[in-house]
């Protein structure tokens, strides 16, 4: 199993190397306040692991506020049974 | 050059996938969560359920140590220490419990209640009934307190401060508790009567009559105390009203009555109101009564017939020894030596028998008590009707 995961790891990484030397190119950003320039294959990959954290990071306090309010809205039954 | 917007759905599609990733990672940690806690707490039930009590304790301890919080579980194995008898175990829990700083008032309240029994099972009376009595004072729980004060001073035999807490539990429940507090005054006027205090013990059980008009034990002590002094037409009044109110405890009316009858020369009267008793009451005590008064009256043969021809309507142990005893006199040689050994079995058959039993819990007694010594229920025990018993 270990094996297999330290393969896949290996693939991602080399395939990740082969893509960001293909595509060496620059991507403009234009912030109004500032220009910045990065390369394609960076870009591509910050894109990737922003939107990551963001999706888990909205869901993870989707549910933790639900909790919350489900732990609050139980002491309150306690209380008055 | 590629536009930096040409990024936006391949970020869309990985904030989708890290919600995706998140929620199920989520899902499956409380998932497993509540299958081993369900699956504990039922493991745990099911051993309860097969009286396997040390199972269920390990179990919900383990429960105890992976939910702190669980106050439920605590007070089930608060209880289930107590019920065990380690009452040591259950106190250190239930006090862990009260100290407990972000307790609800509720909750408190009920684990103060726990602690209060423990107290009362470990012997520590005085604190339980301090317990109970802030109980009482905080109206939290208070008619289960006032109970346990109730049987606190029951068991102290604080007859006063037992009444007390009974009217207090009546007018909070609206349940009649008259029958326990005319017991109560009951046990007042006996004391009374054993310190000679005799007007105390008539007021007590005026009292007593207030709460309970029909008290079978009132009408007795009153007949007793009405014997003592030498009233004795009174006293058969009394023991009579005592049959009228409760027709189950003539084995226990029925020999001071022969004797007031006795004293008072009523032997007429006492042989009417026995002919009465024989068709209502399907013992065998007013029947061995008249033999033994024809005897005396008539002779021995009239006594015999009496009871040869009762007992085979109703077949008693205790018949059956009153009738050798009778014709004991009249035998002679081997046949004699027989009864003797058939007199021996019979005596030792009663000898080892429960003459009452309480009708709540199924206590068996060979004396009569008032309070059963089991279930502490007044006036539950009563005379068991059979062969070899009444």
């Amino acid at each position: 199993m270990r094996l297999i995961v330290i393969f896949v790891l290996v693939f991602f990484a080399a395939a990740g190397l082969v893509v960001g030397a293909l595509n060496a190119g620059l991507v403009d950003y234009d912030f109004a306040f500032a220009q910045v320039q990065l390369p394609k294959g960076a870009a591509l990959l910050a894109a990737l692991v922003l939107g990551w954290l963001l999706g888990g990071l909205t869901a993870w306090l989707g549910v933790s506020l639900r909790h919350r309010r489900r732990k609050k809205e139980a002491g309150k039954k306690q209380v008055h049974a | 050059m590629m536009p930096w917007y040409a990024l936006l759905p391949l970020a869309a599609l990985a904030f989708a996938l890290g919600w995706w990733a998140c929620r199920y990672a989520s899902a499956r940690r409380s998932g497993a969560a509540v299958n081993e806690l369900s699956s504990d707490y039922f493991r745990g039930l099911n051993y309860l359920l097969n009286e396997e009590q040390d199972k269920a304790i390990e179990v919900f301890l383990r429960l105890a140590e992976y939910n702190r919080d669980t106050v439920e579980t605590h007070l089930a194995l608060g209880n289930l220490f107590r019920r065990r008898g380690e009452v040591d175990r259950a106190i250190r829990l239930h006090q862990h419990l009260v100290s407990r700083p972000n307790l609800s008032e509720p909750t408190k309240t009920v684990a103060l209640l726990e602690l209060g029994e423990d107290y009362m099972r470990a012997g520590l009376l005085d604190r339980a009934e301090a317990l109970f009595a802030d109980l009482v004072a905080m109206n939290a729980h208070a008619p289960s307190a006032l109970r346990h004060l109730i049987a606190i001073y029951q068991h102290e035999r604080d007859w006063n401060k037992a009444i007390e807490h009974a009217r207090r539990l009546e007018t909070m429940t609206g349940e009649d508790e008259s029958p326990m507090i005319a017991q109560f005054y009951c046990e007042l006027a006996e004391r009374s009567r054993q310190h000679g205090a005799r007007v105390e013990a008539r007021d007590y059980l005026e009292q007593a009559f207030r709460c309970q008009s029909d008290c079978v034990r009132a009408w007795m002590l009153t007949g007793r105390l009405h014997a003592e002094d030498g009233h004795h037409a009174e006293a058969v009044q009394a023991y009579e009203a005592a049959i009228g109110a409760d027709i189950a405890f003539v084995p226990e009316i029925l020999p001071p009555l022969l004797n007031s009858y006795a004293c008072s020369q009523q032997m007429d009267r006492a042989e009417r109101f026995l002919r009465g008793l024989l068709e209502r009451y399907h013992g065998i005590s007013p029947v061995l009564a008249l033999t033994r008064l024809y005897q005396q009256r008539d002779g021995q043969r009239e006594a015999v017939g009496f009871l040869t021809g009762q007992l085979r309507q109703r077949p008693s142990v205790r018949g059956l020894m009153a009738l050798i005893d009778a014709t004991m006199d009249r035998i002679e040689g081997e046949a004699r030596e027989n009864f003797l050994i058939l007199r021996d079995l019979t005596r030792k058959l009663l000898e080892g028998q429960a003459m009452y039993r309480c009708s709540r819990c199924g206590f068996g007694a060979k004396a009569h008590h008032w309070q059963c010594p089991s279930c502490k229920s007044w006036s539950t025990i009563r005379p068991i009707h059979g062969v070899a018993n009444e």
